[in-house]
């Protein structure tokens, strides 16, 4: 079977219902997603908007209460639909009693590699993640830095085509995160499809291609990361402006804030950013700086989710 | 990219035994189980020692024996029956609560997740799991009881294999009451809550197999009848027992078969019921 998408979710539902009350909680709602094979994918939202319940429906942890979902054209819900996929869970919990390389050979056993290609692939992993020397240690010694790098090895090991990451780096140190994010920017080019999970804004607008906004269990936005940051307008710096022409351009609609040594124009529009000038000019102020203003994702980020706080 | 490799069942449950055995062995459950069997081989060592045998072989010629011994074949035979019933017992309350702490381990967030989003079906997951802990009890079970049948073959030099049928008798018992552990353990992931359940299982099942002298006594007809449920509900943990022991006496009325069936028939729709529950959660 071959599809375009590594993921399709369409009308996803997922609803708690409390055994004795029956109260019912939507932790998922109506959510129709696709994900575009081969991209590095960001799905974000505050705590408790759905992301992992939309991650463990997906890997058929979470039976949905409606809606489809299909990993490669395949349902999820099919244990075959699973067998490209690497999947580092949030808050995992690794066998302690397994050491480093035992707990991959199992892991790697279960998703079917053969004895003698575990052997060889094991070692090869410790490696990337950077865990070479630590094979033979119980787990339960291993850091949280450790082991989200162990987790990370334990989700490459078969080869899969797509890896699900819930929040990768999350209690990880400085070190840690460039580490992993190392591994990740190693898979470029290799058509693995990646999966993050995250509330890390920054970690998302500098990984991925494409982003998913989750509110309250829906999906609040979609799109390329580079087109949602696309530039936002212009800001004109200026010094020595008479006061009547900045109350001109502030009777415009731009916004004008004091600075170090002169004042901040905004302005939407490209026009508006030259007639803004002009009008400087013709003044006789000076012009110190013309920049183009662009959204960062934490704007985006809160425009969609708390659309108040951003007014 | 390399081709995502292929899944080979046999091998998947493989590796979930395997697993269960490498838990068992890390949480000092399989060495526990093994030592107190091997303090048990070391009692019975230690008492043929000093010369039980002979003792009983004396006692066997007094003339006022109460129970009617023909020869020293029959009271070994005997005494064989009864050693087995005490390994029976022994074994099973061992594995009991040597195994009710391998389901729910596996239940914990953050690691069934992951066991999920591997390729393999909830059954197989749970039934790997479940056939582990068998084996681990059938290796114990094993050690335990082919010890001792060398220990009164040699002592005795009378080779009793029917003896060995307490192998087979306590693993079957020990998969059925581990049906129960299962269930108890996906609805309630609940260790202790599942060596209750199993031991007091048992109990009852020792005093519901008392079915023909209870029934004399209640006067009521519904009443008879819900014991009779009750008994043929439960599995027939005492009535295996005795008919093993039946059986390593050579009587010729002991009924194996129907502890064995209703046992069977109860451990399966427990451990269907714990499957469809697995399936149905979310984790």
């Amino acid at each position: 079977m071959t599809t375009d998408y590594a993921i399709e979710a369409a009308s996803l539902e997922k609803i708690y219902r409390s055994r004795f009350r029956g109260r019912e909680i939507k932790a998922v709602s109506n959510l129709t997603l696709r994900v575009p094979a081969g991209v590095k994918f960001g799905l974000l939202g505050a705590n408790g908007a759905g992301k992992t319940t939309f991650v463990k429906m997906l890997l058929a942890a979470v039976n949905a209460t409606s809606g489809s979902a299909a990993l490669f054209g395949r349902d999820s819900r099919d244990p075959e639909a699973r067998r490209p996929v690497g999947y580092l869970p949030e808050n995992h919990r690794f066998p302690t009693y397994l050491t480093g390389f035992s707990m991959l050979d199992f892991y790697a056993a279960l998703s079917g590699l053969e004895s003698r290609e575990r052997k060889r692939r094991i070692p090869e992993l410790l490696d990337l993640v950077g865990l070479h020397g630590w094979s033979d240690v119980r787990i339960k010694k291993y850091s949280k830095g450790m082991l989200q790098r162990l987790g990370l090895a334990q989700a490459l090991i078969h080869r899969p085509k797509l890896l699900i990451l819930d929040e990768p780096t999350d209690g990880v140190d400085p070190v840690g995160r460039r580490h992993i994010r190392e591994v990740l920017n190693g898979l470029m080019g290799t058509g693995v499809t990646i999966f993050i999970n995250s509330h890390l804004l920054g970690e998302v607008e500098s990984f991925c291609d494409y982003v998913a906004i989750l509110k309250k269990g829906e999906l609040a936005l979609e799109g390329k990361i580079a087109l949602l940051l696309a530039k936002r307008g212009y800001r004109v710096v200026t010094s020595t402006v008479p006061e009547r022409v900045l109350d001109e351009i502030r009777s415009e609609g731009a916004s004008v804030e004091p600075v170090d040594r002169g004042f901040e124009i905004s302005v939407v529009s490209r026009d508006e950013a030259n007639s803004t000038i002009d009008k400087i000019r013709a003044a006789g102020g000076f012009i110190e700086s013309v920049s183009a203003s662009t959204n960062s994702l934490e704007d985006v980020f809160i425009r969609t989710t708390e659309p108040e706080m951003a007014a | 990219m390399r081709a995502v490799p292929e899944i080979s069942l046999p091998k998947v449950v493989l590796a979930l035994i395997s697993d269960t055995f490498q838990e068992a062995r890390a949480r000092w459950l399989f060495w526990g189980l093994f030592g107190l069997s091997t303090l048990l081989i070391a009692i019975f060592l230690f008492v043929l020692r000093i010369d039980l045998v002979q003792g009983a072989v004396s006692f066997m010629g007094i003339e006022s024996t109460s129970r009617p011994l023909n020869d020293i074949q029959r009271f070994v035979n005997v005494s064989y029956a009864w050693v087995s019933i005490v390994l029976y017992i022994w074994g099973t309350f061992l594995a009991i609560f040597a195994s009710a702490g391998l389901i729910p381990s596996v239940l914990e967030a953050g690691r069934i997740s992951l066991l999920l989003s591997k390729p393999l079906t909830r059954t197989t997951l749970l039934m790997g799991r479940y056939l582990g802990n068998i084996l681990i009890v059938a290796l114990n079970h094993s050690y335990l009881i082919c010890s001792i049948w060398l220990i009164l073959g040699i002592k005795t030099r009378i080779w009793e294999p029917r003896f060995l049928l307490a192998v087979p008798i306590s693993v079957f018992i020990f998969a059925v009451l581990l049906c129960v552990v299962v269930l108890i353990g996906v609805v309630f992931e609940s260790a202790a809550l599942s060596v209750m359940v199993s031991v007091a299982l048992m109990l009852i099942s020792t005093i519901l197999a008392q079915r023909q002298i209870v029934i004399r006594l209640l006067d009521s007809e519904w009443s008879r009848q819900l014991w009779l449920t009750f008994y043929w509900i439960v599995p027939k943990v005492f009535d295996l027992g005795a008919a093993m022991r039946q059986i390593v006496e050579y009587d010729r009325q002991a009924n194996w078969l129907t502890p064995v069936w209703s046992s069977a028939v109860f451990g399966i729709i427990v451990l269907s019921g714990a499957i469809y529950i697995f399936q149905k959660r979310d984790f």
